[in-house]
């Protein structure tokens, strides 16, 4: 039997519902020992800004209770060396490319999105709205619907690429801040991003993290992902990516059942860095056992 | 492709207060390993502790067939504790080895090695090496430990380097104080080109013996340790900065580097 997992996802298609998450499968490359690059869905790639940036200082990553935080501070190589240097290698890989990008201002998100235009072998853009906002003293794009509304139409009047939104779960209501995008032209939406947490060092009196909070992933917040996910996908109507701790197919089938149109691994490869691919080989044996030909037959069958 | 693997403990036993040295069974391709190289590694049979951790190779030898790895480790928290509870058998996934190892040279007169605790593994190894690959050196090794309870890969080295000096922070043992100050004592022997100078061990140490070797043309290289989740360069876990204010990832661009290229950052002492 042959059986059809290619999903749409607001104009982009993918192989298969199975993309790498932004920040935990670098540029893509530093993966090409450990699985197929090419049987991927989509490859997202290390957030990406108008210069090159730093990070934040060590420690930057502690592991938590079936998870970890990092604050690594969205290094990364800039996008102009990004197309420079690490997209021709990435365009012999036969999988989507999806640009990460984030920003300080609003100008900063156009800036990269109209540059990421003329890049061949980017075939979609994901915003993260995560990022403080630094001309609004701070407060994060994505935690306020206007100024979500407001980066998502900037991105997508200059953009000539599908535009997916990534949220931020650190919010009072999810579904606002997705409607609120949607309205704003988003094609697709994925979500969550990392839950902001602390840890301390009891002994030193200090927290683990140089930064003191950073970003919870792992399978500690798969059941809040999912959760949200849901709410998500019941108050919008454009295509919607789930993410957030998972580990195994039996993870990901239950994003796609609850109705995410795909899924992305993220924390995962840093466990198993040829977890993705065994992903979508367990996904395809669900689909032969449950006598399924078509994986959007499966999306969104949750039943309550 | 290369994955994680599973591979067999052999046998663990503690060999000093807090220290472990476990031994694997490996494929035998695992013989490629080079001084100064590191293996990930974490429980199969469960999901806790959830990342894997790096650890420097203590070790790679044949034994009729078989192929066999050791990790020389310190307890220090929640993974290596419960690494030091694993039992002949019981199973490990391991991916490696990686990183770059330290330069061996094919020629030299003076192979110095100063080791801080269980910064002595990868440089045991590399002596191991040396002592094969090096024509006519001699291995010369200091050793500091918190006190004599904790020397730790001391009997090894004595079986391969020519003297093995020790310092003890509480003076239990050999020089009262720490191993760069023992090394500053005889540092004016090894100033030439034919020496080389390998060294392990806490960052305020390497950071000491980088402010005593400065501006001397001795070349010396480092092992430094980090956090990490991923191991292969994606998490940006584990970066360090260079003196030329670049970022680096130990896992990647290391774990050995020039002890003249990086910052030593007090924040893992």
């Amino acid at each position: 039997m042959k059986l059809k997992i290619g999903v749409d996802i607001g104009g982009l298609a993918l192989k298969n519902p199975v993309m790498t998450a932004s920040g935990t499968f670098g540029y893509g490359e530093e993966y090409s020992d450990y699985l197929d690059l090419n049987r991927l869905g989509a490859i997202i790639v290390k957030g990406l800004s108008l210069k090159s940036r730093e990070g934040n200082p060590p420690p930057r990553i502690v592991e938590t209770a079936s998870g970890m935080l990092n604050a690594v501070g969205l290094q990364n190589v800039g996008v102009r060396t990004f197309i420079d240097e690490k997209l021709p290698w990435l365009r012999s890989i036969d999988s989507a490319v999806v640009a990460n990008i984030f920003g300080e201002t609003i100008e900063d998100y156009a800036n990269v999105a109209e540059i990421l235009n003329d890049a061949e072998g980017v075939d979609a853009v994901e915003v993260n709205i995560s990022c403080p906002n630094v001309k609004r003293g701070g407060i994060a794009f994505g935690s306020d619907p206007v100024l979500a509304g407001e980066v998502t139409r900037v991105v997508k009047d200059v953009s000539h690429l599908p535009v997916i939104v990534k949220l931020t779960p650190n919010v009072t209501d999810i579904t606002e801040i997705a409607r609120a995008t949607e309205a704003a032209g988003a094609d697709a939406l994925s979500l969550i991003n990392t839950i902001t947490g602390m840890s301390v060092d009891i002994e030193k009196r200090v927290p683990h993290l140089e930064n003191v909070t950073g970003g919870l992933s792992g399978p500690a917040i798969k059941p809040v992902a999912l959760r949200m996910v849901w709410e998500v996908v019941n108050a919008v109507s454009i295509p919607v990516i789930g993410v957030g701790g998972i580990m195994n197919a039996r993870d990901a089938l239950e994003f796609l059942i609850v109705g995410a149109k795909a899924v992305q691994v993220g924390t995962a490869n840093f466990i198993n860095p040829g977890i993705a691919t065994d992903i979508i080989d367990d996904i395809r044996k669900y689909m032969l056992e449950k006598g399924i030909n078509d994986i959007n037959d499966l999306i969104g069958t949750l039943e309550v | 492709m290369k994955p994680y693997i599973s591979v067999t403990v052999f046998s663990q036993r503690e060999t000093v207060k807090g220290h472990f040295l476990i031994v694997m069974k490996v494929p035998a391709s695992f013989r490629e390993s080079l001084p100064g190289q590191f293996v990930m590694v974490r429980m199969k049979s469960c999901d806790q502790p959830f990342l894997s951790r790096p650890f420097s190779i203590y070790s790679v030898y044949s034994h009729g067939k078989d192929t066999f790895m050791e990790i020389l480790y310190k307890v220090v928290g929640k993974g290596t504790e419960a690494f030091s509870r694993l039992r002949e058998g019981d199973i490990l996934n391991i991916l490696g080895p990686l990183g770059k190892g330290f330069d061996i040279p094919s020629k030299c007169d003076k192979i110095v090695l100063i080791a801080g605790g269980v910064g002595i593994a990868p440089l045991s190894f590399l002596a191991e090496r040396c002592e094969k690959d090096t024509d006519g050196a001699e291995i010369i090794c200091y050793i500091g430990a918190g006190s004599l309870e904790t020397i730790v890969g001391m009997d090894r080295m004595n079986g391969i380097c020519s003297v093995v000096e020790i310092s003890t922070d509480d003076g239990s043992w050999g020089h009262a104080g720490t191993v760069t100050e023992l090394f500053r004592r005889d540092v004016e022997l090894y100033e030439d080109n034919d020496s080389r100078i390998y060294s392990c061990g806490p960052n305020p140490m390497l950071g000491s013996l980088n402010e005593l070797l400065k501006d001397r043309p001795v070349t010396c290289q480092v092992s430094l340790e980090e956090r990490m989740a991923c191991g292969i360069g994606a998490c940006l876990g584990c970066v360090v900065k260079t003196k030329s204010g670049s970022l680096v990832r130990v896992c990647k661009e290391g774990p050995v580097f020039d002890i003249n290229s990086v910052e030593f950052s007090e924040h893992n002492g």
